[in-house]
């Protein structure tokens, strides 16, 4: 593996007439990492896939995959891509061992290697043994389904369009644990709203708002970065005169009171830090606790996208 | 070309096993059956109407062989090529609708690749059945009038094939451009009454494919006609057709 990123964006723009899709995004997904791209419901998320995939052609800018250019790779790049669509598409009269065996028949698998490798992965998709066509399926045993099809070239770069969406809490517990197992050997690109599932499995995330890219970091810097403005008191006594004299002070940007603790968003850590107990002392209030807060993934995700939106 | 053999053999392996393997076919040989017999019977049904209105005086001559032939090919100009036109108006939007072209198209296939296998998968489709059917007619023909020579039947079959072979061409390529079945079936429909409509004028009717269908009718009845130029012309508008369904499905998005 190459220092290279896998995915690489550069000022993407995609446009339909008036409305912009995609605002000048830029994002480089690292090689063997799992890259959580996150967003509302019509963010872009959808728009920006299928350009990686070639299906669609940017107004301005580049995607390149691998390398290439994706709206001009040829099939040497698309051999080594697998992708599953939001809302996967199939061909009704085959059954899932000859829609996976299909799939894998245009990579030119060998037939014997075919077969097993279909049967291992319709195991994991927990669909072996369902003989009804596809026509007759859930939408959940075509998404399961639709992950096995997107393995069966074993991919370096795997494309998943809300690959968790329409599964029952074990199915998505299942292939996010395929994701998380694909670590280090295949560069997974999977979009999602549910939070949770990037909180889960992945390395890295881009939080995509409106077209345009609102965080895009390391999971774990984005958090640091969430505790890195606030603060949490619990205080042996009624805060509400604290609250008062705490609003005084110019590094306070905002306070919540929840009972006996205090949850301060504040400019200056430093400051805030080395003045907050003795404003405690003088208010006559003991200190329990004063340390940074975390905030999920969940309350960051709201406040970037609220901050774009206003 | 990537893909083509594949996506090739997923195509013929649909036509078994779906609707698709009933419709043509099943029209083609439907006809095949019914031809002879409808050709025998016609003179007798006539008196009868004859007899049933007074003053009226129908009189045919007894049906031979090349009435069995002249009504097969009818069916073949008009009820085939229409079904051609509403079957072959989904080839490639209904995979676009479907979603089953981005599974395919995402994997090594190209676009080309893609849209030659469905010309070539109808095509062969077509070319098979009416192997079958002309077969069997011919077969019910020497059964019923005791003769069926083969030449006449072989060069007016062979003559409305290209026709029908074109015409799949030109509903791959509205299929292509237009987004629904609907507007492509409707394109292709105006488009075959339109080639009819020109027909009657002599000089298309001579020197483009639009005189295939007559240049079928006279090597039926075995009078001179000269083919070459709606048969060239045929091949050169199946050849640029097959060339802008494949730029026109190249430019789209998915």
């Amino acid at each position: 593996m190459t220092d290279a990123p896998a995915i690489e964006i550069t000022r993407l723009v995609k446009r339909f007439g008036d409305a912009v899709a995609l605002d000048g995004i830029d994002l480089a997904v690292p090689q063997g990492s799992v890259f959580g791209f996150l967003g509302p419901n019509g963010a872009g998320k959808t728009t920006a896939l299928r350009i990686l995939t070639g299906l669609a052609r940017p107004t301005s800018g580049e995607a390149r995959i691998l390398g290439q250019n994706a709206s001009a790779a040829g099939s040497a790049v698309r051999a080594q891509i697998g992708y599953l669509p939001d809302v996967p598409g199939f061909y009704s009269w085959m059954n899932a061992l000859e829609l996976v065996e299909y799939a894998g028949r245009i990579f030119g698998i060998e037939r014997r290697a075919l077969r097993e490798r279909a049967e291992s992965l319709l195991e994991m998709a927990g669909l072996t043994g369902v003989r009804q066509k596809v026509g007759g399926f859930s939408r959940g045993m075509k998404q399961r389904l639709g992950i096995a099809q997107a393995l069966i070239n074993a991919p370096s770069v795997l494309l998943l369009d809300e690959p968790t969406s329409a599964l029952d809490p074990i199915g998505r517990r299942d292939v996010l644990e395929m994701i998380a197992s694909l670590r280090g050997r295949t560069t997974v690109f999977f979009s999602t709203h549910i939070l949770a599932d990037v909180e889960r499995v992945c390395d890295t995330v881009a939080i995509l708002d409106r077209g345009r890219v609102v965080a895009n970091a390391p999971i774990d810097d984005l958090k640091r970065r969430a505790t890195a403005d606030r603060l949490v008191l619990e205080l042996d006594g009624d805060p509400a005169m604290l609250i008062s004299e705490i609003e005084k002070r110019p590094w306070v940007n905002a306070i919540e009171r929840s009972g006996e603790q205090i949850t301060l968003a504040v400019t200056d850590l430093r400051s805030a830090q080395h003045e907050l107990p003795a404003v405690i002392a003088a208010a006559g209030l003991g200190l329990k606790r004063l340390e940074g807060a975390e905030k999920s993934l969940e309350d960051m995700f709201v406040e970037l996208v609220e901050r774009t939106e206003q | 070309m990537s893909g083509f053999s594949t996506f090739l053999a997923k195509e013929f392996t649909e036509i078994r096993k779906t609707w698709r393997i009933w419709v043509i076919p099943g029209m083609l040989l439907f006809f095949a059956i019914t031809s002879p017999i409808i050709a025998d019977i016609t003179p007798a049904l006539m008196a009868s109407i004859s007899k049933s209105q007074p003053g009226m005086k129908v009189q045919m001559p007894p049906a031979t062989w090349r009435d069995s032939y002249a009504q097969f090919l009818k069916s073949l100009s008009q009820m085939v090529l229409i079904a051609v036109v509403i079957t072959g108006a989904g080839a490639v939007s209904g995979e676009r609708s479907s979603g089953t072209a981005v599974l395919t198209l995402t994997k090594p296939v190209s676009r080309g690749s893609f849209v030659l296998a469905k010309i070539v998968s109808q095509a062969g489709l077509l070319i098979g059945a009416t192997v079958v059917s002309t077969a069997v007619c011919a077969l019910l023909t020497i059964m019923i009038f005791g003769q069926s020579p083969l030449t006449p039947l072989l060069a007016s079959v062979s003559i409305w094939t290209i026709d029908a072979v074109l015409l799949i061409v030109v509903m791959t390529l509205f299929s292509a451009g237009f987004a629904s079945r609907g507007a492509s079936a409707g394109a292709g429909l105006g488009f075959f009454f339109l080639t009819l409509i020109i027909s009657i004028w002599p000089p298309a009717n001579r020197y483009s494919f639009v005189g295939l269908t007559s240049v079928s009718g006279k090597a039926l009845m075995q009078q001179p006609t000269a083919a070459f130029w709606p048969v060239a012309t045929a091949v050169v508008a199946a050849l640029l057709c097959a060339w802008g369904a494949v730029r026109v499905f190249e430019k789209q998005e998915l």
